[in-house]
């Protein structure tokens, strides 16, 4: 049974997916039976077999083009309609959708753009499409109890040096070569978007109280939030961060980044912090 | 698996995007909403915060677009574990996914394929719904797909493939009316005769929705309202069926929440004009639920 219901399904995925339409993909087929397709589906006077297919074949291409389209919707605005769905129709073949929801389905086309040709006209999209991913997977990403900043404040000045500090999972240091951050400011707030400048940077991307924010971050910056993917003591992440900084303004500017990270919430509560704040039992 | 199982929840609308403020910020009566279970398999951050608000306010059903289960693929044990997960956490009053094939070869093509309707089928299906129902330790439903192509090896009606899987699956069946209408339409069928072939006991839940008209076929593309026939066949069903949550679903040119209220209103309105009229035809009234109170 299912090895017959398998190459029947197999043959309509092969045709559903033909990259130009079921035609073209029974024209290639070589897993049709004798009788050719209308011996596997029933067409009648209102539509063929072909015609019957191709209705799938539509509805999947252009559900995921609508998903695409909505999730990199900037890449879609600097691409053009033409070439962002001559894009799509490349990546599907490339990167068929594996996963049960269709969320993840765009998630490898930054990979593509890099060697798509589109990249030659447009050598900074790969890097805003990997922007985009960035802001739908930090949205996503795990819950952490974050430590906020009344509550490092309540901790003894002494004790800081030994606090431990993690970055929350909702947040992401990218690594680009264009100032890409620029154009996806842009398309967000409905400007006219500009081409960006190649000059690498790095952007920090992440989640507070529901909301996806990111900016560029300084190379110090994102070293010390780079190391903060494991946990570590406060005071390597000021040693960290005073290596790029002169030496009479390195406290302050330590502070800076600290109330910032505060701020947006980028520091986890520690456990050892939460065991703290439970009430003591009873005596 | 009874139908004295599942609670009856009135009627009810799909939780979208567009409507999340409105529901977490006003509140509006409403007997229960059904979600995608898919756009809730996430890690964390506002999807869930969102449901788990919704939840703590409604009752809500989890419905499921990529279960798959007549594929010829093994099952998806992740996904399944997710399903269990997401389940445990946000307690639905039941699980529901389609009569259909959404991929093969490790793919998957995210849309609602229909099987051939064969009893050899019949045994796969609801041999693999077994094997779901056991993990998830609860009865799932099963609901037929609106379909723009049939098998040349179909053996059964679809109404029949449908009885018979519910039937040695033990499961539920989640009654699209449109979808029957859509199909009947795209396949010439009789919709009539597939409400009534339908086993009273096994319905727990209906889906009402929109489609378009494309001339040679009908496609299911919930963006319209409710068209009168569907309304007209729904309430065969409640006639047939009794007292059957029902909800509607609008996935595409989503209105305004209030229309979907009153959406879900005409449903309720159609269900006790209904109920009383079965009533009143064969002096019954045990079929008749307490509705939930707003």
């Amino acid at each position: 049974m299912v090895p017959h219901l398998k190459s029947i399904q197999s043959l309509l995925y092969r045709l559903i997916t033909a990259p130009s339409g079921v035609g073209e993909g029974l024209a290639a087929e070589r897993g049709l039976p004798a009788g050719g397709l209308e011996s596997v589906i029933r067409g009648d006077d209102r539509l063929s077999a072909q015609d019957r297919v191709d209705i799938y074949a539509n509805m999947y291409f252009y559900r995921l083009l609508e998903v695409m389209k909505e999730d990199y919707s900037a890449t879609a605005e600097v691409l053009g309609e033409v070439n962002f769905h001559n894009l799509i129709t490349g990546y599907l073949l490339e990167y068929p959708p594996t996963e049960p929801s269709v969320m993840w389905a765009g998630r490898h086309l930054a990979d593509f753009l890099r060697d798509h040709p589109l990249s030659e006209e447009f050598p900074f999209v790969a890097d805003l499409a990997t922007l985009e991913r960035a802001t739908i997977d930090v949205f996503c990403a795990a819950d952490a109890p974050v430590l906020e900043a009344a509550e490092m404040n309540s901790i003894p000045a002494r004790r800081w040096a030994a606090v431990r500090m993690r970055r929350v999972p909702a947040s992401a240091i990218l690594q680009v070569q264009w100032k890409v951050a620029d154009v996806l400011r842009a398309v967000e707030e409905k400007r006219r978007w500009t081409q960006p400048s190649r000059v690498s940077n790095r952007i920090l991307v992440w989640r507070r109280h529901s909301r996806v924010s990111y900016r560029e971050i300084g190379s110090g910056e994102a070293e010390a939030l780079t190391a903060l993917d494991r946990s570590r003591a406060f005071a390597e992440v000021c040693e960290m961060l005073a290596r790029d900084l002169p030496d009479n303004t390195a406290a302050g500017e330590i502070s800076r980044l600290l109330a910032q990270w505060l701020a947006d919430g980028l520091i986890m509560r520690s456990s050892a912090m939460r065991r703290r704040a439970l009430p003591h039992p009873a005596s | 698996m009874r139908r004295s199982d599942f609670p009856f929840l009135g009627f009810g609308v799909g939780l979208r995007r567009p409507h999340y403020a409105h529901v977490l910020e006003n509140r509006p009566p409403m007997d229960w909403f059904e979600v995608i279970s898919e756009n809730f398999m996430v890690a964390g951050g506002r999807p869930l915060e969102i449901l788990a608000a919704v939840r703590d306010r409604y009752p809500i059903v989890m419905h499921g677009v990529s279960l798959s289960i007549g594929s010829a693929d093994p099952l998806n044990r992740r996904y399944l574990s997710e399903l269990r997960a997401m389940a445990k956490r946000f307690e639905p009053a039941w699980i529901s996914d389609h009569l259909c094939w959404t991929g093969v070869g490790g793919r998957n093509l995210h849309d609602l394929l229909p099987l051939p309707y064969t009893e050899e089928v019949v045994r796969h299906v609801s041999r693999r719904i077994r094997v779901v129902q056991d993990f998830l330790e609860r009865p799932i439903l099963i609901e037929n797909v609106s379909s723009y192509m049939t098998f040349r090896e179909s053996r059964l009606a679809e109404w029949e493939f449908l009885r018979a899987v519910a039937e040695e699956a033990d499961c539920g069946i989640l009654l699209d009316i449109n979808n029957v209408f859509v199909s009947a339409f795209n396949h010439r069928f009789s919709a009539e005769e597939y409400i009534d072939a339908i086993p009273v006991e096994r319905v727990v839940q209906y889906h009402l929705a929109g489609h378009t008209d494309c001339g040679t076929h009908l496609l299911d593309t919930h963006d319209h309202p409710v068209c009168e026939e569907v309304w007209a066949l729904y309430a065969r069903a409640v006639r047939r069926f009794g007292a059957v949550s029902a909800l509607i679903e609008w996935d595409d040119n989503i209105p305004e929440f209030s229309v979907l209220v009153q959406t879900a209103e005409r449903a309720r309105q159609i269900y006790r004009g209904a109920i009383g009229a079965k009533a009143a035809g064969d002096g019954s009234s045990s079929e008749i639920h307490s509705e939930p109170a707003l």
